[in-house]
């Protein structure tokens, strides 16, 4: 169990800049989720706290010490790798005994461990194995045996279930959460998956380019996301954008003009001048879809309530719902629809935007405005 | 409703022809390459091991008798043969050993990523371009004190008290073709041992090092099980063609000073070649052979059993 520091660390291959000065501190018994494109850093952070990359400048910090310049193997972390990594000329209890022979632990200690570790597992009856022996799921909780055995510091997971199928990578991330319930180790987990990270996360750490975007709870980051990069990344399908200009601003609300024309009034100060221009975001899920009245065939949103009428261009049910790909002026957006939609291409919709659901973006730097 | 009766469809009936063609079908398609196989290799084989059971000598008009096992009879008192075989072990053994050691040596080397590794790799496997006829004269040149350096630098380094040619020296003229087969053949194993290093996946040893392993741990733990299989067929091989190789020896040593030099494969080749008695060579060769084919045997079952763990 460990605090984990990571102060103004920076890395570069050569002339290219991989993580520009990030910052992070995460407390003990922890569940951190890096998330991010391929490409972000993420892997490269995991891999710098694990030592397996050297840090360019900066500090990692494990309980107020520095590791920087430690071996791998002084640094008492586990690792589960995405390819799992598992050794394929030793058996499934070799590979999760081999740290503790490595450290010259006595038969029965090993023993205990092990058996331990592959009952909490369900690996049992599969100790003699070897791994090609074994499926995909299986494997990968060799290679999370193979890390608890050591009762480390910290974990760090390197994107450890994106070579399971769907419903395989359902069981697995229940697991992983109920083992980090009852071990209660820090854990450091890399993921591109939105969906693990906001199942598994005490916060998310959102990272984008090289650099941290925001730094919250699951909750924080899908309601109140710190910048179009975020709001755009979490949540699935992803927030719709709108572009639009202020008009004018009381002390209590704004009035904007969506780019289509039609204007939308919402009760926030947004602190913009008039004639600047704003993203608005909304979330497929909260945007409310109905039938066209027949007698309504203007142009949508005239009204100021942010609702008003669009054409179908897409119909993807889900089972659950449905995810409408609906056109607003020539821009097509996608709204979640709880229960059947029997909408076909071309059909007219009502579309509702809820004002108190809305997101503003600065349209220049993607800051978040209200 | 009413259900249709359809008539039962006949049972296919092939004509005997058309039958045959498919039976004989895959043997056509495999035949150019067995006609082949069959006279360049199989057939001068049978002949030749039929001639280990005759007497044939080329100059002798008379010979070509049968004479069942003589020759083999005469090849377990001849001296000549014994140590001619104790000769190709001592060859076969140190060539291999430290052609692979070194070879292994440096394919570890270039396996790590350096400035201008590519050049190097292309450099280290020029040896095996040179055709062994030239390396093998180039060796005994640099072998003879008149024209070449390594003499003089054995004395400057205290190893030998003046300058002579160790190919002329009974008991050292034997390293010397193994120092230019060594030279050789290090690239062979080198190549090898570097594809099999690199298809160990990386991150085996980043969780070996996580687990706690040095590096001398990773390689004990992680290289040598993962080389082994490859290390054992590349021995298999190089040992049969090291075995087997005599144009280093015939063009350094020429089997001398004193046959201390001589291996199985120079014996045949003097024996066949120079005494023109094809019957007694013949039967030194199925001896050479039938040893080889023991010792492959041994190790494709090493290899399988390495292979199993996997």
């Amino acid at each position: 169990m460990a605090e984990i520091d990571i102060r103004h660390v920076r890395k570069s291959f050569q002339n290219l800049e991989i993580l520009k000065a990030v910052d992070l501190s995460i407390r003990t018994g922890e569940f951190i989720v890096l998330v991010g494109p391929s490409g972000c850093g993420k892997s490269t952070l995991l891999r710098m706290i694990a030592g397996l990359e050297e840090v360019t400048a900066g500090d990692i910090v494990i309980d107020g010490k520095r590791i920087n310049d430690l071996a791998p193997r002084d640094r008492n972390l586990a690792m589960v790798f995405q390819s799992y990594a598992l050794y394929p000329h030793m058996t499934v209890a070799g590979n999760m005994s081999y740290s503790l022979r490595l450290r010259k632990f006595a038969q029965d200690r090993i023993a205990a461990a092990i058996g331990e570790a592959s009952r909490v597992l369900g690996l049992t009856a599969l100790m003699e194995r070897r791994p090609r022996a074994l499926s995909g799921g299986q494997r990968q909780r060799v290679a999370m045996g193979r890390a608890i055995v050591r009762e480390p510091q910290a974990f760090l997971w390197d994107e450890p279930l994106s070579n399971l199928d769907a419903r395989l990578r359902e069981q697995m991330r229940a697991e992983i959460k109920k083992l980090h319930r009852r071990l209660g180790t820090t854990s450091i987990y890399v993921t591109h998956d939105q969906i693990e990270a906001m199942t598994l996360a005490d916060r998310i750490v959102a990272m984008d380019a090289g650099t941290i975007q925001q730094i919250g709870t699951p909750a924080d980051l899908y309601d109140r996301p710190a910048n179009l990069f975020v709001a755009g990344f979490i949540g699935s399908p992803a927030m719709n954008f709108l572009h639009a200009r202020m008009a004018s601003e009381t002390p209590t609300r704004s009035a904007l003009i969506l780019a289509d024309g039609p204007r939308m009034t919402v009760p926030e100060t947004l602190g913009l001048q008039a004639g600047q221009a704003v993203i608005v975001g909304i979330r497929p899920e909260h945007i409310v879809v109905g039938d066209a009245a027949p007698r309504q065939t203007g142009v949508a949103g005239k009204t100021g309530t942010g609702a008003g009428e669009a054409i179908v261009d897409l119909v993807e049910p889900t089972g659950m719902g449905a995810i409408v790909h609906f056109r607003l002026d020539t821009v097509v957006h996608k709204a979640y629809h709880l229960g059947r939609a029997d909408w076909k291409a071309g059909d007219h919709i009502t579309v509702h935007f809820p004002t108190e659901r809305l997101h503003f973006f600065g349209a220049t730097d993607g800051r978040r405005l209200n | 409703m009413s259900v249709v009766n359809q008539p039962t469809p006949k049972p296919l009936r092939q004509s005997p022809t058309r039958r045959l063609a498919t039976a004989v079908e895959p043997y056509l398609y495999g035949a150019p390459v067995v006609i082949l196989v069959a006279t360049v290799m199989l057939v001068p084989l049978v002949i030749g091991m039929t001639y280990a059971f005759r007497d044939i000598t080329l100059l002798n008009p008379f010979s070509g008798g049968f004479v069942g096992l003589a020759n083999f009879r005469k090849l377990a008192h001849d001296a000549d043969f014994w140590l001619a075989l104790k000769n190709t072990v001592f060859w076969t053994a140190a060539s291999v050993f430290f052609q692979f050691v070194l070879g292994l040596i440096l394919a570890l080397l270039l396996n790590r990523p350096f400035a201008g590794r590519g050049i190097a790799q292309a450099l280290v496997f020029l040896p095996w371009a040179v055709p062994t006829f030239l390396s093998g004269l180039d060796w005994a040149w640099l072998f003879n004190p008149v024209v070449g350096p390594i003499p003089h630098w054995l004395v400057a380094l205290g190893l030998m008290s003046q300058p002579e040619n160790i190919l002329s020296d009974p008991n050292l003229a034997m390293w010397g073709p193994i120092v230019a087969n060594v030279w050789w053949g290090i690239p062979f194993f080198a190549i090898t041992m570097l594809a099999a290093l690199q298809s160990i996946p990386r991150d085996i040893y980043e969780a070996a090092s996580i687990d706690g392993a040095g590096a001398f741990e990773r390689f004990r733990a992680i290289t040598v099980p993962f080389l082994a299989p490859t290390i054992a067929i590349a021995i298999l091989l190089r040992t049969v063609w090291i075995a087997n190789f005599a144009d280093l020896i015939v063009v350094m040593t020429n089997g001398g000073p004193a046959d201390r030099t001589q291996i199985v494969a120079s014996y045949i080749f003097t024996t066949a070649f120079r005494r023109l008695d094809f019957g007694y060579a013949s039967a030194i060769a199925m001896v050479l052979l039938g040893l080889l084919m023991i010792y492959s045997l041994l190790i494709v079952i090493l290899r399988q059993t390495l292979l199993a763990r996997f």
